[in-house]
């Protein structure tokens, strides 16, 4: 391997041809065909060269060392049509005027990773979001802000808790125990998405029951720690046909995303301030008892001690009824000259919970530099600082009737939990905890500190007419703290009782660095006779993440104090997982037959420290191929037919390989060693599983780019599952980690983008996206076994040859009275659909967002606690089930040990995500704002202000088990949905 | 120039990165390897002592061994409102494999200190540092526990057998299930082997024991611990010439306190484990009214002095799917109470018992009367009108005496045929003789065992 490895580092360089030609200097200015105003950011170069430059102030541009004859200018400019404009020998200058595009098919998409091709060539459906669709609507992370907006991408939340907490999923399953994120990168740097759970388990005690899963904590995946409004633009990458570039870590999908940075030209202020509520949306309500007699038969004779006829209470209204204020402040500056351009952004937010103690705060600065050092040499700098506080509250699963909906089922609405005139609150008399005095009293907040630098170094080595080569060397830093400080204080009524040892704090540091630096050379090769752009890339990259969690669980707390070190029993674990990767990638994009073919070719060579064999590369090549006609026919603007190719990889997680035996155990202070619980066999042979996509589409531009349609298929073959082998529990240990399987997901995602009405005093846009998968387990090695779930009489997700791999299995009754365990849910969805409505009449402009989820079955466990409780709204309601005269609650009750179906209900729903309705004050009323203002917008926005489900729960939203490749939809007691709604003023300087 | 030399940096950076290790080791375990390939005195102590950390694996929590085996023989309940299993399962049935925290439970923790005791004694043979003495030292303690391991297994599991050959690769075909006679014949015999081994196991272990052990902290103490579960173990193959042959060398002692014995040891030190048995309001884990109901009177007209200690009652009565109890257990009164492995008290009554059935009928009631006055202080009994008066008897006194200890009335009640005597809260709630195979023990098997999988 020795060898192997320095060929290929020598393979990545390429020689240098030196060339002499007769040259000149052409200058020129860019405007909008619509409003004559100056196009900043248009990209001129001069075809059939590797000649480039941007437009700065003013709309204009100069290049240099351009070809004496005859000349062909192109320009390009995101949202505007592309020109090229042909320039005769002797003339200099250029006056070029761009119309609107609508569908985008000028803007470059990132190919590699150091390269791009424009939309209109792309062979791959790569989904673009941009800065200002991201920042619609006030949102706390950004995969809120993207919900909807991706085609074939799945974000959901996992509950309604503050401050994130989502998960995003490219084109359906992808894997069944590897890793399910996708890899996020930001500037070119990958960034952590680690989800890190509070260990707030230590108390709801969820890991000691039937599912010892750790993430139940409703833990936040990191990526919450960006600030949306930084965001210049966000590229998603679905699959391993376009992602194939980023190796063994790019089976999920990888989102780019690209934040703002300074032009050159004046100085530009934006300040927006934003402020509104958040309110609850939902609640479950619980059962009514009308008479006494129903109450003592459902809580025993203390009911009567409490029971009122027709006195009731909302307990979750009380809990979760807050509506408190929420602000966001949003500034930035831009600006620069020729040789530095600069951008700095600063966010403080803070949106309130609708729980006491609950809620999110985040404060960031961002500073982005670009520093010209001559025409050969740019560095650009991104430096990123954010503090967030996410006060989480107790929700989810728990074993120790602590967790708010785990105790409201088995708590009676006519008992009064509200706080006493003295400051005290009543004890629970049915349960050992009164969720009012928890909410009140305890505290549940993360804080993170992360900082992200990277920083980007282009090397223009060779410019020449023809051809170019550069190099860039782009690295970076990604480093973040978390803080998880649980307080529950001897006073909660629960705290004495659970363990025996009033109070307890629990206080876990995480620590994360991610590294990386990578080196990329691109060599461009156009013959000044136009026939083709050859752009040659080979590059290198290397990183490492390093995550360093310590945790400390303190019980029995002296005077209550909430520092870990006033406890007397106090437990402390300690874990770290590191993972360093390298990479060589070499790629060949080919444009050809006038800008219509276009081809590419790559291939990445990865090996990982996550591997058996370290030493060991995996290849993953890529290869597609687009082809366009420009205007077809007489209603078609353009046409294209694409199709691509890729494999990917999905690595083994930490630890994956190892064969351990626990060294953390003791008895009475003695150490002892001992396969571990559900003790692990690495595999010798452990390696990345490997995605194989194929996929095929058009794209086509109607009625002069007004209409567009994307269409798409795909299927990927995922082989070399990481799997886990159950093994025998007689055996002493619990699985084998191997590859093996085969997994294929199939799907289609359509895109139409409609502008029926363009005019200076009108617009109206509309876009709809479709999108639709499926899977199934083709070769399972192994017997069917059992995914996330609380066992199959409660419903579990198994695995299955031959099924898909989203279904939920539980029990069932055959006709003939026997009870089986077969497919009774799949988790899902049929398809999904976003519609988004963007109008404007003048200066009022109306946005709208839909999100529609058709199909995805839903355990809902929260049912089945609120039935044991006999406290379901509905659970007296009478019913006729056959000949048998019963109540809904009760019937259900019967029926689940033989037909869990019935907590098994459809998740379908229709959401308004987004809707804006803004005014844009006229210049003449803007100036009385004060001086220096250039624009002024006032809104009225607001998120998820309306669903539309028949799903009983609380949120069809909502993961028990937080982000999951498969076991999403397990409802147990999660955090209520709200809606938010805002105010906002933007002010331009 | 300047470029050739900044692209010839680059190069040279890339190739040596290009060839850079990216070994990375566990950062959180040591490795089973490093066990058994490169065995030193320090890991074979700690794994000898990890054996007791095993073997207490499953046996205090809250769906424990002590606590899912007290539902079955209704000296107990569990009214988690978190998990309705504790009741649609425990009681009314039927057990899941599928469920691990109930049917399947109660297997897989035994099997894993029995593949520790396996690899610690296939460790032991190599070490370099210790004597043979205490080598033999380890290897009968590591026999005796895997003994108590086999035992918990086959209580629960019962008439369906059990795997027995698992020394083998964990990924390899799993072990055929063995009758239950076969596996009492291989605990005994390790018990035997074990005896032999600490028999020649010199004067002291080459590592420490938990306080629960600090009667048998030596080879020579230890083989008392040995004998007194072979004497439980052959008492349950009825066997009872053996028994008292086994007691002979235990460390029954009618002079000593009842409470004389081996416990599990727990505390709430970082690392370890607390004894979740511990529950004084009745959150969970309630005991059974009928502890009160049944219980004999004292002569002054009190309650049997067992049930007076061991349960006390609630201040209201906690009512969960249609049943009901105000009683919960005093018998663990903090979450660092041991439990007991075995203990003085059921010597005395396992010799009244082999006593009995080994014609010594007068010897027998000696030893009934010797608990009932010492532990329960009632008064001593009449002689015994017959064997059915005895069992009654002797089942009596075992149930008070060993109380909420590891599922003695369940065990005791299905050896003599009594099963159907347990009561039943409610016409639905079932009894249950023994737990089903776990879901993943039956679908590693092909073809599955035609008893104990769903």
């Amino acid at each position: 391997m020795r060898m192997g490895c320095a060929v290929m580092a020598l393979a990545l360089l390429l020689g240098a041809v030196p060339a002499v030609a007769q040259t000149r200097t052409i200058t020129g200015t860019v405007t909008d065909a619509g409003t004559g105003q100056p196009l900043e950011g248009a990209r001129v170069s001069v075809r059939g060269t590797a000649l480039s430059t941007t437009t700065g102030a003013g709309g204009r541009f100069t290049l240099g060392n351009v070809p004496d004859g005859n000349i062909v200018v192109s320009i390009r400019r995101i949202g505007s049509n592309f020109a090229d404009l042909p320039l005769p020998a002797g003339q200099n200058e250029l006056r070029a005027v761009l119309t609107r595009d609508p569908l985008r098919l000028s803007d470059v998409v990132v190919t590699g990773q150091a390269t791009g091709v424009e939309r209109r060539n792309l062979a791959n459906a790569v989904a673009t979001v941009s800065g200002e669709e991201v920042a619609r609507v006030s949102a706390q992370t950004v995969e809120q802000a993207l919900q909807g907006k991706v085609v074939g991408a799945s974000i959901q939340a996992n509950s309604g808790a503050p401050g994130g907490g989502m998960q995003m999923r490219m084109r359906g399953v992808t894997s069944i125990n590897g890793s399910s994120e996708p890899l996020y990168v930001v500037d070119g740097v990958v960034v952590s998405n680690v989800a890190i759970p509070s260990n707030q388990n230590a108390v709801t005690k969820s890991t000691q029951g039937s599912n010892p899963s750790l993430t139940q904590d409703n833990q936040v995946n990191r990526i919450a720690d960006l600030n949306p409004n930084d965001i210049e633009n966000i590229e998603v990458l679905k699959g391993a046909s376009a992602s194939a570039i980023y190796g063994s870590r790019a089976s999920n999908g990888v989102v780019i995303i690209t934040t703002r940075r300074g032009r050159s030209g004046e100085r530009q202020v934006n300040a927006t301030q934003r402020i509104g509520f958040s309110k609850i949306s939902n609640t479950l309500g619980s059962r009514t008892f009308n008479t006494l007699a129903d109450a003592i038969a459902a809580w025993g004779p203390s009911a009567a001690n409490f029971y009122q006829q027709g006195v009731t209470f909302d307990h979750e209204r009380e809990l979760a009824g807050r509506t408190p204020v929420s602000s966001e402040s949003v500034v930035d500056v831009s600006g620069g000259d020729a040789d530095t351009r600069y951008f700095a952004s600063g966010l403080w937010k803070h949106d309130g919970g609708i729980i006491d103690n609950t809620g999110y705060g985040k404060q960031g600065v961002r500073a982005n530099l670009d520093q010209d050092f001559g025409k050969r040499v740019n560095l650009s700098i991104q430096t990123d600082a954010t503090k967030s506080l996410a006060q989480r509250g107790l929700t989810n699963n728990d074993n120790a009737s602590v967790s708010f909906w785990m105790v409201f089922p088995f708590t009676p609405n006519f008992v009064d939990l509200r706080r006493k005139p003295d400051g005290s609150f009543p004890a629970n008399p049915f349960v050992i905890s009164n969720p009012l005095q928890t909410a009140a009293l305890m505290k549940n907040d993360e804080k993170v500190l992360r900082s992200i630098l990277s920083g980007r170094l282009t090397f223009n080595a060779i410019e020449r007419q023809a051809y170019n080569l550069k190099f860039v060397v782009n690295g970076g830093a990604d480093q973040f703290s978390q803080e998880n400080s649980l307080l529950f204080p001897p006073e909660l009524q629960f705290e004495p009782i659970d363990d025996g040892e009033p109070g307890t704090a629990l206080l876990s540091n995480s620590n994360n660095v991610n590294l990386n630096l990578g080196t990329n050379g691109v060599f461009t090769f156009a013959p000044l006779s136009g026939v083709f752009t050859a752009t040659t890339s080979v590059g290198v990259n290397g990183s490492s993440r390093d995550l360093r969690i310590s945790r400390i669980v303190s019980r029995n707390l002296v005077g209550g104090l909430g520092i870990v070190g006033a406890g007397t029993d106090v437990r402390v674990l300690e874990q770290r997982q590191r993972v360093e990767n390298f990479g060589l990638f070499a790629q060949e994009e080919f444009l050809t037959l006038s800008e219509r073919l276009l081809l590419t070719a790559g291939i990445n060579a990865d090996r990982s420290s996550a591997n058996s064999d370290t030493k060991k590369y995996f290849y993953y090549p890529k290869l597609s191929g687009s082809f366009r006609f420009p205007q077809p026919f007489s209603w078609m603007t353009e046409a294209k037919i694409r199709a691509a190719y890729g494999q990917s990889g999905n690595e083994p997680l930490f630890g994956q390989k190892f064969t351990p035996l626990s060294a953390i155990e003791n008895i009475a202070g003695l150490p002892g060693l001992v396969v571990p619980v559900q003790g692990t066999v690495g595999s010798k042979n452990l390696h990345p599983e490997r995605q194989r996509e194929f996929e095929a589409g058009t794209d086509l531009a109607l009625a002069g780019g007004r209409a567009g349609v994307e269409l798409t298929f795909f299927q990927k073959n995922i082989s070399d599952l990481l799997l886990q082998r159950t093994l025998a529990p007689s055996s002493g240990f619990g699985f084998e980690n191997f590859n093996g399987g085969k997994l294929r997901t199939r799907g289609t995602e359509i895109g139409v983008n409609l502008v029926p009405i363009q005019s200076s005093e009108s617009e109206w846009a509309f876009r709809t996206s479709f999108s639709s998968t499926r899977s199934k387990i083709l070769e399972l090695p192994v017997p069917t076994f059992s995914g996330l779930g609380f066992g199959t009489a409660l419903g579990s997700f198994q695995f299955e040859e031959g099924a898909s791999a989203t279904q939920i299995v539980g029990n069932d009754s055959l006709p003939n009275g026997s009870v089986v365990v077969r497919k009774i849910g799949d988790a899902n969805p049929d398809f999904v659909m976003s519609f988004v409505n963007n109008l404007r009449f003048r200066r009022l402009r109306l946005y709208g967002l839909l999100d529609w989820q058709h199909g995805s079955s839903i355990i809902n466990l929260t049912k089945f606690l609120y039935d044991l409780g006999q406290n379901t709204a509905d659970y007296a309601d009478p019913i006729t089930y056959g000949t048998l005269q019963t109540t809904k609650g009760a019937n259900r009750l019967r029926l689940f040990p033989k037909q869990t179906a019935v907590y098994v209900e459809d998740g379908s729903f229709l959401k308004l995500r987004e809707l804006t309705l803004s005014f844009e004050v006229p210049q003449t009323m803007v100036s009385r704002f004060g001086r220096g203002i250039r624009t002024a917008d006032l809104s009225f926005s607001g998120r998820n202000l309306w669903t539309h489900t028949n799903y009983t729960g609380m949120d069809p939203e909502v993961s028990n088990f937080g982000n999951q490749p498969i076991g999403r939809n397990i409802d147990v007691a999660p955090f209520p949905p709200s809606r938010s709604y805002w105010f906002s003023v933007s002010l331009g300087f | 120039m300047k470029a050739s030399r900044i692209i010839g940096a680059i190069a040279t950076l890339l190739f040596v990165s290009a060839c850079k290790d990216l070994i990375v080791p566990d950062y959180n375990n040591t490795s089973i390897d490093d066990l058994t390939s490169s065995p030193t005195p320090t890991k074979i102590t700690q794994a000898a002592q990890g054996l007791l950390v095993g073997t207490r694996v499953g046996i205090g929590e809250q769906n424990g061994y002590v606590s899912l085996l007290g539902i079955l023989g209704r000296e107990s309940y569990n009214f988690d409102p978190a998990d309705p299993r504790f009741i649609t399962e425990m009681l009314i049935g039927p057990l899941d494999g599928g469920s691990p925290a109930f049917g399947g439970n109660l297997f897989a923790a035994p099997y894993r200190n029995i593949r520790n005791a396996n690899l610690l004694l296939g460790a032991v043979d190599k070490v370099v540092g210790l004597s043979a003495s205490q080598k033999s030292a380890v290897q009968g303690f590591a026999k005796t526990i895997q003994a108590l391991d086999f035992l918990n297994v086959i209580n629960t599991r019962d008439d369906l057998g059990a795997p027995l050959d698992v020394n083998i690769g964990p990924t390899d075909d799993p072990a055929p299930i063995v009758s239950k006679a076969a596996i009492f014949t291989a605990i005994s015999t390790l018990l035997d082997d074990g005896l032999t081994a600490l028999n020649a196991g010199g004067t002291a272990f080459p590592f420490a024991l938990s306080p629960g052990f600090s009667s048998f902290a030596t080879p020579a103490e230890f083989t008392k611990f040995n004998r007194a579960l072979k004497a439980r173990v052959e008492a349950y193959r009825g066997n009872y010439g053996a028994v008292l042959t086994a007691l002979s060398g235990s460390f029954l002692d009618t002079n000593a306190p009842i409470t004389l014995g081996a416990y599990h040891s727990y505390s709430t030190g970082s690392g370890d484990t607390p004894n979740a048995l511990f529950d004084p309001t009745g959150r969970a884990i309630l005991a059974h009214p009928s502890i009160v109901t049944d219980a004999e009177k004292k002569p002054d007209g009190t309650l049997d002095a067992r049930a007076l200690a061991k349960v006390t009652k609630l201040p209201d009565v906690h009512t969960v799917q249609g049943i009901s109890t105000d009683l919960v257990f005093t018998i663990y009164n903090s979450n660092t109470a041991p439990i007991p492995i075995i203990r003085n008290e059921e010597l005395i009554l396992l010799r009244a018992e082999a006593r009995y059935f080994t014609s010594d009928v007068a010897g027998a009631l000696t030893d009934i009367n010797l608990i009932r006055t010492t532990s329960g202080g009632l008064a001593p009994r009449g002689p015994f009108t017959s064997s059915a008066d005895f069992v009654t008897e002797l089942l009596k006194q075992r149930r008070y005496s060993l109380l909420f200890e590891g599922g003695h009335r369940w065990i005791d009640t299905r050896r003599f045929g009594l099963l159907s005597t347990l009561p039943k809260a409610l016409p639905t709630h079932n009894i249950f003789s023994r737990f089903p195979f776990p879901e993943a023990e039956c679908l590693a098997r092909v073809p599955a065992p035609t008893q104990g999988c769903t």
